[in-house]
């Protein structure tokens, strides 16, 4: 293993890849990912694999307008041969109350005021777009049909693939056992594989960012959320957008592969690691998705697994350096949409680790807002 | 055995079975009733000049031991009939190696017709050189001619080739979980249980572990394919 790094990243999710390979195109020395399992183990392999632009906030709007730009030709900007399954087909988020119908209106004028073609849609004209869709309550809908699908475990092999061309180290089944800190400043990561000297982590450890935190006494107020999701049996071709209820806390997309990808938001789900499957949520999910989608009710279920949200109180990723330790890094807390914003984060993470300005402002970002009192809170979350 | 005279007439059939087991599915399959198990534990006994060579008997023996053999087919060569049920099959007009009872090549062969059954015990004609009609009972499929093992579908849910998933090991995925996750292995509606064990045995040949060091994959529920319509209604608590 190697012995020191000048960047030494935790995490090889999506996100830790993402930085990885940007961080190397910026030549910023020797990278290194650390991964305790096997790349996209965590969330981003258990995620709804949706990327929308459909947000409450300018910031969610603009990191998943930039990311669904670079995931439209990400395997040439990143010069591999891999198929991330790129698809548009659009989201389709239906209102079920006035002041539903309110806030979706005012969030389409933010994204519209940042060029994102979504549109308000009548139930009638819903049921062009899914046309076994229940509109029974419905006043409307919004629809964006730029946004779509991709594969998480292809896109983040893209990152990887593509950080190892630029000689980006990738350690998987590699535990972080601690960080070594003097007088304030990184100087290793210990792993069960040895120490790396180094004097700078990116923490991208997804619902285990808060215990990396703690490895140098930060306390990230970032927490980890069992999120439920099952697959069916693939099936023809039968719906193109991912369908998303905030009213029924669920969303449902027919994937590229045929099968249909659904969960539901558990409102006292708590705080912990659990990522175990529950038979409750087969019943609650069967019951609501088949309120919406009838016909779904013929599909088989062929697997139910979990992961965890890395929950922020506003919902908006902590993307930022540390006021108490310099160099270390964080980019986590994504709240349910880091697969889908992964491309830029990884590109601004990068810009900001090696003092470059960034893209777009970020510095609000940093873990610091929560006690400065300045929240982003993002509304649109299932 | 049937005698010259008999086999010099046409299509007949040759018993090789030596095994006295209680067995007579040929003598319930000839339309031509000729052939006879006296006892149930006897070996078939045929009457050759009842026999007419169709084969019938064949398909219906689970010991493929039955054999038509036509040394008029030709005029220096003879027509034997074999049951095989090893997969893929031959094609018609394919040149294959003929091989004896102990499995020895001894010649060639061309395959004349293949003849499929819904049990599984096809039938392939075989022309041969006239001295090797009674010692040649097997064909081998040459190299060439045999399917790229590569092209064997080793994920039957999801169609995924065993050239797929030795090209997964060769990129350094040496867990089930990392092969699943990135060609979809193990995914369909039976969870991996077919191709599991034989995506191990695959990990195990290229790292050189042995396969109770392969980890096992997590199993995620549900066991099998559940209804969707199954889980509505019901008591709540």
């Amino acid at each position: 293993m190697i012995k020191s790094a000048d960047i030494v990243v935790i995490g090889g999710g999506v996100v830790g890849c993402s930085t990885a390979y940007n961080l190397a195109k910026l030549g910023a020395g020797k990278v290194v990912v650390l991964e305790k399992n096997y790349l996209a183990s965590g969330s981003t392999g258990r995620c709804g694999a949706g990327m929308r632009m459909q947000w409450g906030t300018e910031t969610n709007c603009l990191l998943s307008r930039e990311s669904v730009k670079m995931l439209s030709h990400l395997p040439e900007l990143l010069n591999v041969n891999v198929d991330i399954e790129f698809t548009q087909n659009g989201y389709l988020m239906p209102a079920y109350s006035e002041k539903m119908a309110d806030q979706f209106k005012q969030n389409l004028l933010l994204q519209n005021s940042l060029a994102i073609p979504a549109r308000w849609v009548t139930p009638e004209e819903s049921l062009e777009i899914v046309p076994f869709l229940n509109t029974q309550g419905m006043f409307g809908a919004t629809y964006c049909a730029e946004d779509g699908h991709c594969n998480p475990f292809k896109v983040t092999e893209a990152y990887a693939q593509a950080a190892k061309n630029l000689n980006v180290e990738i350690y998987t089944d590699t535990e972080v056992k601690g960080i070594v800190t003097k007088n304030g400043k990184i100087t290793a990561v210990r792993t069960n594989l040895g120490d790396i000297q180094t004097d700078t982590v990116v923490n991208a450890a997804g619902g285990y960012a808060k215990t990396v935190g703690r490895m140098v006494g930060i306390e990230l107020p970032i927490f980890p959320e069992r999120h439920e999701i099952l697959v069916t049996e693939p099936v023809e071709p039968t719906m193109g957008p991912m369908v998303m209820s905030f009213y029924h806390n669920l969303y449902c997309q027919q994937s590229p592969h045929g099968s249909f990808i659904m969960g539901i938001g558990h409102p006292n789900e708590p705080e912990s690691y659990n990522i175990k499957s529950s038979w409750q949520f087969l019943r609650d999910m069967a019951e609501r998705i088949v309120e919406i989608l009838p016909p779904l009710a013929r599909l088989n279920i062929i697997r139910q697994w979990a992961g965890l949200y890395d929950m922020c109180p506003d919902r908006t990723p902590i993307l930022g350096n540390s006021p108490a330790l310099t160099r270390f890094f964080t980019a986590a807390g994504f709240s349910g949409h880091g697969f889908m914003i992964s491309p830029i984060t990884g590109q601004l993470m990068a810009e900001m680790v090696v003092g470059k300005p960034t893209a777009f402002p970020i510095q609000m970002f940093d873990a610091g807002r929560f006690e400065r009192g300045e929240l982003f809170v993002e509304p649109s979350v299932v | 055995m049937p005698s010259q005279e008999r086999l010099a007439k046409g299509p007949v059939a040759v018993f090789e079975c030596m095994q006295q087991i209680p067995c007579n599915p040929c003598a319930d399959a000839c339309p031509r009733g000729a052939i006879t198990v006296q006892e149930i534990n006897d070996c078939p006994s045929l009457d050759e000049e009842l026999c007419n060579g169709c084969g019938v008997c064949m398909t219906h023996c689970p010991g493929l031991s039955i054999f038509v053999v036509d040394y008029t087919y030709g005029k220096d060569v003879a027509l034997v009939k074999i049951p095989y049920e090893f997969s893929p099959l031959p094609k018609v007009q394919e040149i294959v190696d003929a091989l004896n009872r102990q499995g020895q090549c001894v010649g060639t062969a061309e395959v004349i017709r293949v003849q499929t059954s819904p049990n599984k015990t096809n039938i392939i004609w075989l022309s041969i050189p006239q001295e090797l009609a009674m010692e040649v009972r097997s064909f081998r499929l040459r190299k060439g001619n045999i399917v790229n093992p590569n092209d064997v579908i080793i994920c039957r849910c999801e169609d995924i080739t065993l050239g797929e998933i030795r090209e997964q090991i060769a990129q350094g995925k040496h867990t089930l979980e990392e092969i699943k996750r990135a060609c979809r292995s193990g995914m369909g509606p039976c969870q991996g249980r077919t191709c599991a064990p034989l995506i191990v045995n695959e990990i195990a040949k290229a790292t050189g572990k042995p396969v109770s060091e392969i980890p096992l994959p997590k199993f995620r529920p549900s066991t099998s394919p559940v209804k969707m319509a199954s889980l509505l209604g019901g008591d709540k608590t």
